[in-house]
């Protein structure tokens, strides 16, 4: 590794995880808009890289969390959409709360004066 | 996969993989020459983003590939819960169908399963022993004959042999129980110490028996089986008490466990056989069972020839009492099972056919009911379910009717069992503890499976295979090939056909075998006489005069009983347990040589058993009370063993020696006084053996150790057998008050038990083969009527162009025969080749009796006229202008 990693990704596992599905709660998206969207919405704090992205995508696929299907993007051309399933709502929400409390705890410790 | 892929609407994970990165280099490329790069610049700029793309590739396939598999599983998963959902709403819709699917194949299944669960009960279950296959019976053959051994023999081989852990005797006897007030008989075995080590048993409660108790003197010491301990003693603790055991009070060392209770009539106690000097010198006097645990690594092979090198010592030394000898080895389990597993399996292999005939019989209704379903399929077919699928959807039905008759099945086996269980014939190893266990239950659930395909394989093929529009055309009436020409149902009929064939041909032959039993003379009279046992203690009766006494009192006293008209005491009766055999040598055979020893069976005898027996006296004279102690020694022989020994001669006044030596060490002779006629003594299937008779006054001293000193008391009365048993009590009583009169059984009842067997068998097959007959032929009425009704329409054209019903009958007759001709003709073929497996089991009757099969086929060919002709006469009656106007 020459290269500093995303402290993100390093971080907490699972984060990209939820940032993923918080990304679809919004709609269906193909894979590069939601790499677009996350670094976006994080102010580039968070680069998310096609070697995290797409094993996380075919991960929660499996897990039933999203599901994909083929149709055509934005500039015509045919593309893979995900889209959150009932089951990956609730785990939104699962791991929401988690965060919060862990986001939490975190901060108790390292912010206390 | 491409299979998948078509079923499925997916794409090969690669090929997802590739175009999902191509895109995301693709779109990354675009935003970077809108932010003002050049296009091959932002081209390597996204490749370079993407990193190893060999490496996410090659990841991405991974996780591609086990999500698909994942998603097949699901999807896999809730079809099939679809498709059993929706078999059994057509289960419910059609409930006369399914009623009657379920029960034929329950019959079929239950009986399967019933005699299964006896088969794995007797056969298969592994016997409670510690490593059953080590362990061996080890016995001598005499001229070719199996024999138990005698205690010379078997000190010698015990000591002589180091290819078994260990040999253990046992000898089989009776032993009176008097404690506790009531006088009890109970079959226990006299045993070596370490009888129980070879074995591989261990005691629940106490100890065995140690070397030192196997000694004469010290040997008042017994072994309760669990099975007389709970029922003699209630189970209380017992170990270190004395309990009385012919006459003396033994002290109860331990008490077996109760899977050592081998089988329901095996031993109930065992004492030290504590053999004496003398005894362990004796090669002659063959009586004990010989077990052997063959040590690890060592073959059969070896022992066998460690044994024979010990026999050929004796052969040398003894050359009189082991001039012959040979041991042989036998596995416990082949013992143990013995002829039942034959048996079993061709009542398995019974059973199994009738199952095939019911298979035969709900696929041919599936058939019937897929022709009705045809526009249901064609539609969800032109819908887009493949084949596959529709096979699949089909077979779930079939799947779920035969799991429905499995339930309903295991309850009738249930049934069945607990039948057979009490109509079996006694002795039967193990069958007492056949049931519906789980072994039980997984035979029927894998035969459910394997007939849920095989009777709804061929339909749900056949249905699939319709062309879409030929079924939304026809409007699910007809089927795409109609009437007769239906290759399908003809098979299932001929098949059908020949199955039952084969099962009536078995069957068949049974019957004849027991109608040929019961023409047999056994040799003497059994009506209207009783019989029982007698047996005298050694401690209180060893001296022979004593036991000759006490047997000649009974033999008086029951002659006086009120009601007797002919009785006597006798070492042997029939059809019964006990007697032994001798060794005798002419006197013309001049000097001894063992091959012409003549193995006769001894009865020792009291002067009115011929009577009493109402057997003939064929030449010569009986007994008489003139034949003293003392006397002139006579004898009288068989018809069978007269002529053997003197072949072509009178052999009145020759001479023959036996049993017991002269003063001088020279044989000592008896004079034939008379010949008696053959009487088949171990049943009427058996041959009648050579028997020679002694009077009781003249039995050798000896022969009260032989016998055991048991004797049958029998006794004819011209009214009610049963009714001599208190006065038989009464005289012996009188005589021995310790005393049981045991193995009260009149003789007509022995004789009718040697057969139980036989006629368990014949009565199963016999129940077998008219329930496979009654299923083939509902199964050919079914066809049969499913034709006529296919034909309607052509019937009636027929019948308008003059055709009389009786035309339209034969007409159908001559199409319905045609495959139950192909198939009696294959059901012969068959059963000439298998009715061979049942040849042991047959009496007088060649497996290939053509008198039987030609019986079967006529009787087949009837019931599947009479089955057809129902049809036929309904396909006369038809109405032509109301067929015509079907379409």
């Amino acid at each position: 590794m020459d290269r500093i990693p995303p402290p993100s990704t390093e971080l907490l596992h699972g984060t990209l995880d939820a940032l993923i599905l918080k990304t679809l709660a919004g709609g269906r998206l193909h894979g590069y808009a939601i790499a677009q969207v996350i670094e976006a919405a994080t102010g580039e704090a968070i680069v998310v890289e096609e070697g995290s992205l797409y094993p996380a995508l075919y991960r929660m696929e499996r897990k039933g969390w999203i599901e994909a299907e083929w149709g055509v993007s934005e500039s015509g051309r045919r593309a893979k959409f995900y889209r959150l399933t009932p089951r990956g709502r609730r785990q939104l929400a699962v791991q929401t709360a988690e965060w919060a409390r862990f986001s939490a705890a975190i901060s108790r410790v390292l912010l206390a004066t | 996969m491409t299979f998948f892929n078509r079923v499925f609407w997916r794409p090969d994970v690669d090929d997802e993989v590739d175009e999902e990165l191509a895109f995301h280099v693709e779109m990354r490329t675009r935003e970077l020459v809108a932010r003002g790069m050049s296009f091959d610049a932002a081209r390597r700029e996204a490749e370079r983003r993407l990193g190893d793309r060999a490496r996410i590739r090659a990841t991405l396939h991974r996780l591609g590939t086990g999500r698909n598999r994942y998603m097949r599983r699901t999807q896999y998963l809730s079809e099939l819960r679809q498709d059993i959902v929706f078999a059994m709403r057509q289960l419910l819709k059609n409930p006369g169908f399914a009623a009657i699917a379920v029960l034929t194949l329950a019959l079929g299944i239950g009986g399967t399963t019933a005699i299964f669960s006896a088969v794995y009960a007797v056969v298969l279950r592994p016997i409670p022993l510690f490593e059953p296959e080590r362990l061996f019976v080890v016995g001598e053959s005499f001229q070719g004959l199996p024999s138990s051994m005698s205690v010379g023999n078997y000190v010698d081989a015990n000591a002589g042999v180091t290819a078994f852990e260990g040999l253990a005797a046992e000898q089989f006897a009776n032993f009176n129980l008097s404690d506790a007030g009531s006088a009890e008989r109970v079959i226990g075995g006299r045993v070596t110490a370490n009888y129980f080590d070879v074995l591989g048993a261990q005691p629940l409660a106490g100890r065995v028996f140690t070397a030192d108790e196997d000694s004469p003197g010290r040997d008042l010491v017994v072994v309760l089986s669990h099975r007389l301990w709970v029922r003699r003693f209630g189970g209380r603790p017992i170990v270190g008490t004395s309990i009385r055991i012919n006459g003396r009070n033994s002290v109860v060392t331990g008490v077996m466990t109760a899977a050592f209770d081998l089988t329901s009539d095996g031993e109930e106690l065992w004492v030290p056989i504590a053999f004496t000097p003398e005894r362990k010198a004796m090669h002659d006097e063959h009586y004990l069972s010989v077990y052997g645990r063959l040590a690890r690594g060592v073959s059969t092979q070896q022992a066998l020839q460690q044994l024979e090198s010990v026999a050929a010592r004796l052969r040398h030394d003894f050359p009189r009492d082991a001039g012959e000898l040979h041991y042989s080895m036998q596995s416990f389990r082949e013992q143990f099972v013995g002829s039942y597993r034959s048996r079993l399996f061709i009542l398995l292999g019974a059973v199994g056919l009738v199952l095939l005939i019911a298979c035969g019989n709900v696929a041919n209704l599936l058939l019937a009911r897929g022709a009705a379903r045809g526009r249901e399929i064609a539609v969800r077919t032109a819908l887009g379910a493949g084949r596959g699928r529709i096979v699949r959807q089909l077979l779930t039905e079939s799947a779920v009717l035969a799991l429905t008759a499995a339930a309903a099945g295991l309850v009738l086996a249930h049934w069945f069992i607990t039948g057979v269980v009490a109509a079996s014939p006694p002795g039967v190893p193990r069958l007492e503890q056949a049931r519906v266990d789980p072994v039980a239950l997984g035979f029927a659930l894998a035969i459910a499976i394997a007939c849920s395909v095989l009777c709804g394989l061929a339909p749900a093929l056949r249905l699939a295979r319709r062309e879409i529009q030929t079924g939304l055309r026809e409007g699910g009436r007809g089927s795409t090939r109609g009437g007769f020409r239906d290759r399908l149902r003809a098979s299932l009929i001929a098949a059908e056909v020949a199955l039952s064939l084969l099962l009536l041909v078995g069957a068949g032959l049974l019957i004849r075998s027991a109608l040929a039993l019961q023409q047999v003379n056994p040799g003497f009279d059994p009506h209207g006489v009783l019989s029982a046992r007698v047996a005298l203690p050694q401690t209180s009766y060893g001296d022979p005069a004593h036991a000759r006494d006490t047997f000649q009192r009974l033999a008086d006293d029951v002659a006086n009983a009120p009601g007797v008209t002919h009785s006597a005491v006798a070492s042997y009766a029939a059809m019964g347990p006990g007697g032994g055999s001798n060794g005798l040598l002419t006197e013309d055979a001049g000097a001894f040589d063992l091959r012409k020893l003549i193995q006769s069976q001894l009865r020792i005898i009291t002067p009115d058993f011929f009577a009493a027996m109402r057997i003939p006296i064929v030449k010569g004279r009986g007994f008489t009370a003139d034949d003293r102690r003392g006397g002139l020694k006579v004898m009288i022989v068989s018809e069978t063993l007269a002529a053997r020994a003197f072949p072509g001669q009178n052999p009145i006044g020759k001479r023959i020696g036996c049993c017991e030596q002269g003063s001088d060490g020279a044989p000592s002779y008896k004079v034939v006084v008379g010949v008696a006629g053959d009487v088949r003594s171990r049943g009427p299937a058996t041959r009648p053996n050579p028997e020679f008779y002694l009077p009781l006054t003249q039995a050798p001293d000896a022969a009260w150790d032989w016998i055991g000193r048991t004797m049958y008391v029998v006794a004819r009365t011209d009214g009610d057998p049963q009714a001599l048993a208190p006065p038989l009590r009464a005289a012996l009583a009188r005589i021995d008050p310790d005393l049981p009169l045991f193995d009260v059984r009149q003789m007509d009842q022995r004789l009718t038990a040697t057969l139980a067997t036989a006629r368990f068998n014949t009565l199963l097959l016999s129940l077998l083969g008219a329930v496979g007959l009654l299923l083939a032929a509902s199964g050919i009425y079914g066809v049969i009527a499913y034709f006529v009704s296919q034909r309607t329409q052509e019937i009636g054209v027929r019948i308008a162009l003059g055709a009389s019903s009786a035309d339209v009958v034969r007409l159908v007759l001559r199409e319905a025969m045609r495959p139950v001709a192909l198939g009696a003709a294959v059901g012969v073929a068959a059963a000439l080749g298998a009715s061979r497996l049942l040849s042991s089991q047959l009496f007088n009757v060649s497996p290939t009796d053509p008198l039987t099969i030609a019986a079967v086929v006529i009787t087949l060919v009837a019931v599947a006229l009479v089955a057809s002709v129902i049809p036929a006469r309904r396909a006369a009656a038809v109405d032509p202008t109301r067929a015509l106007q079907w379409e």
